[in-house]
């Protein structure tokens, strides 16, 4: 297998970051995760930290150096992982409300398929030529509104209801899977697993062209900063994995330092690259007398205003 | 000595800046009011930001002592009473409370506002409980509805709606105050701050699902306060509803005593599913004014047959 690779999680505008993100590959197959812990519900991150440590550990066991059945993999593994979170949320006797969950993206490769699986509202799209070749459909209440015509996309855009997804793992109702098609990805294809911190913001078609021909390692930035700008002071936490495929590429095209070349490697060693948990909150930057001096000379400025 | 230290004020007859200090009127978990004067002899409300949690004022002192673990989130914590100040100080109406300073003093910050004579609606309900007429519910709320949604148009939220919140002025205008729970749709940032919200008047979100909270969050306690008129009581706490619900629907308790469309909206407006609610002000507003007229026609018709009707007894 030959490929790019490029991660990259940010906490957006949030205290805390509640996503998380892996690959890990094996000679012959790659997984990627990308799980975004529920806002609403306390240890949103632990059950994202679970589900994505999950996925990887059980591919780590089963990849020697293939998978027997991708899709099986897909399942089992997330059906374990939704019961791991809520194991940890009855361990805790944490009641139904304060549940853990999260959503959860998963994708493997191998002999140049894709199967990709998912719950909730974190997507992953296969971008070819600049557009948009494949992508998940949300578990989303703004979606199944869409679908059923009582909302235009565009409307769904601010909808008080964009955050809320009805499958996901933990929480009490078993988790709706939906499973891709085996995707044969053609050489230059990218796959991208986001959350709705990248998404939300983000046109499908900026996406796609974005990542058109350009290194996952330097598109991906950029685009997670223009996600930031155009989400503003409430910009949610960011998450993505980016991957081309680059099968078929002599090593001159696809080149650089971030290519992965997985012939060499041994049969049952892996490489796995997943951020450390822990509580990955975003410093508070001091606020200085200037600053509180500025911030009153300002109201002070607005009350003059608004007096006259 | 109380379990949980609380600040002292500062005392009457203290010269804050260009005012005198008279009383306190109110404290919270995160600051201080007073009653004071300017030179003008005008009377002002002074809030003093000073949250139990991190900063103490002792007996016969004037300066708080801020332990300098709590320096950093101390000064943060200002963030909230800067976003308050700002909004108020942005925002120009009749039904909501005018801010005329805001400074720094005391290693803390101060803002003024008007003051206003008159009494709290918590206070109307308790004198006149049981009694209240539907006009006058329909009438208050919908001039705070007005000033509500001039709240809303600035991107902020109150979040403490409540009777005692309500402000009647002596010509019956109501006025929206204390915006110290409110919040410019930001941050979950200070923790350590997090407003206590008031149990019956707090909608489910504000406890369970912070990063929910909207307009309809507001629109959840202008329901609990108007139910609050219908009976002098408050509406059971949405968390203890979330639980085990409780709640007798104003249209079961009080039908017959108001119309049945101000009891639906009440409860449409309680409803624990904030989607269910009326999403905006704006919609509220409609049905609450909308159906005005026809219960005036109504009670217009009313008299003028019971009118009719002594005319042909007589």
């Amino acid at each position: 297998m030959k490929f790019t690779i490029y991660q990259e999680s940010r906490v957006g505008k949030r205290r805390n970051n509640q996503d998380r993100l892996a690959h890990c590959y094996s000679r012959d197959a790659l997984l990627m995760v990308v799980a975004d812990g529920m806002g609403g519900h306390l240890h949103g991150e632990v059950a994202a930290q679970i589900a994505v440590q999950y996925m990887t550990e059980v591919f780590q066991r089963e990849a020697k150096p293939r998978l027997a059945d991708p899709f099986m993999f897909l399942a089992q593994g997330l059906a374990k992982a939704h019961q791991a979170v809520q194991d940890y949320s009855i361990g805790r006797r944490l009641p139904e409300a304060e549940s853990p969950r999260t959503t959860c993206v998963a994708c493997v490769v191998q002999d140049s398929v894709a199967y990709w699986a998912h719950a909730g509202d974190s997507r992953l799209y296969v971008l070819r030529g600049g557009r948009v070749q494949a992508k998940t459909r949300d578990h989303s209440t703004v979606q199944a509104m869409i679908d059923e015509g009582k909302l235009t996309p565009d409307q769904a855009v601010n909808h008080p209801l964009r955050n809320r997804v009805y499958s996901c793992l933990g929480g009490q109702q078993a988790p709706h899977i939906d499973y891709s098609r085996k995707t044969t990805l053609q050489e230059g294809d990218a796959v991208i697993l986001c959350s709705d911190g990248v998404w939300a913001p983000l046109d499908d078609l900026l996406l796609a062209k974005s990542l058109q021909e350009v290194d996952v390692m330097h598109a991906v930035p950029p685009l997670l900063e223009e996600a930031e700008r155009l989400a503003g002071p409430n910009c949610d936490n960011l998450s993505v994995v980016a991957m081309r495929w680059g099968e078929n590429y002599g090593d001159t095209d696809l080149g650089g330092p971030s290519t992965v070349e997985t012939e060499t490697m041994a049969f049952d060693s892996h490489s796995t690259q997943m951020p450390e948990f822990g509580q990955r909150r975003a410093p508070l930057p001091e606020l200085t007398d200037e600053d509180i001096e500025s911030a009153i000379d300002e109201i002070r400025a607005a009350i003059r205003k608004n007096s006259n | 000595m109380p379990p949980s230290q609380a600040n002292q004020p500062l005392p009457p007859g203290y010269q804050l800046e260009n005012y005198r200090i008279e009383r306190q009127l109110s404290a919270g978990g995160f600051s201080i009011v007073y009653l004071a004067y300017d030179e003008a002899d005008t009377p002002v409300a002074i809030k003093e930001y000073l949250p139990n949690s991190l900063a103490l004022r002792t007996e016969g002192n004037i300066l708080p002592t801020i332990p300098e673990e709590h320096r950093s989130t101390f000064r943060h914590g200002m963030k909230c009473f800067f976003e308050e100040g700002r909004a108020l100080a942005h925002l120009s109406h009749i039904n909501v409370v005018r801010v005329l300073n805001f400074f720094r003093a005391n290693e803390t910050v101060y803002m003024v506002m008007q003051y206003e004579r008159g009494r709290t609606l918590q206070e109307h309900i308790h004198k006149h409980k049981g009694e209240i007429k539907e006009a006058f519910i329909r009438k208050v709320f919908a001039r705070l509805l007005n000033g509500l949604r001039e709240v809303h148009t600035h991107k902020l939220l109150h979040l403490d709606i409540k009777p005692a919140n309500i402000y009647l002025r002596i010509d019956g205008n109501p006025v929206l105050l204390d915006f110290g729970a409110a919040r410019q749709a930001l941050e979950n940032e200070v923790q350590n701050l997090k407003p206590m919200y008031t149990p019956g008047y707090a909608a489910p979100e504000q406890y369970k699902a912070p990063d929910q909270l909207g307009p309809w969050t507001d629109i959840y306690a202008v329901g609990a306060s108007m139910y609050a008129c219908l009976g002098g009581t408050v509406p059971q706490p949405a968390i203890d509803r979330l639980e085990n619900d409780r709640f007798v629907p104003a249209a079961k308790q009080w039908a017959g005593k108001y119309s049945k469309q101000l009891l639906d909206t009440i409860d449409w407006c309680l409803d624990l599913d904030y989607v269910e609610r009326p999403l905006s002000v704006f919609q509220l507003q409609k049905v609450l004014s909308e159906q005005h007229h026809v219960v005036n026609e109504d009670t217009w018709i009313d008299s003028l047959s019971q009118r009719l009707r002594g005319l042909v007894k007589k």
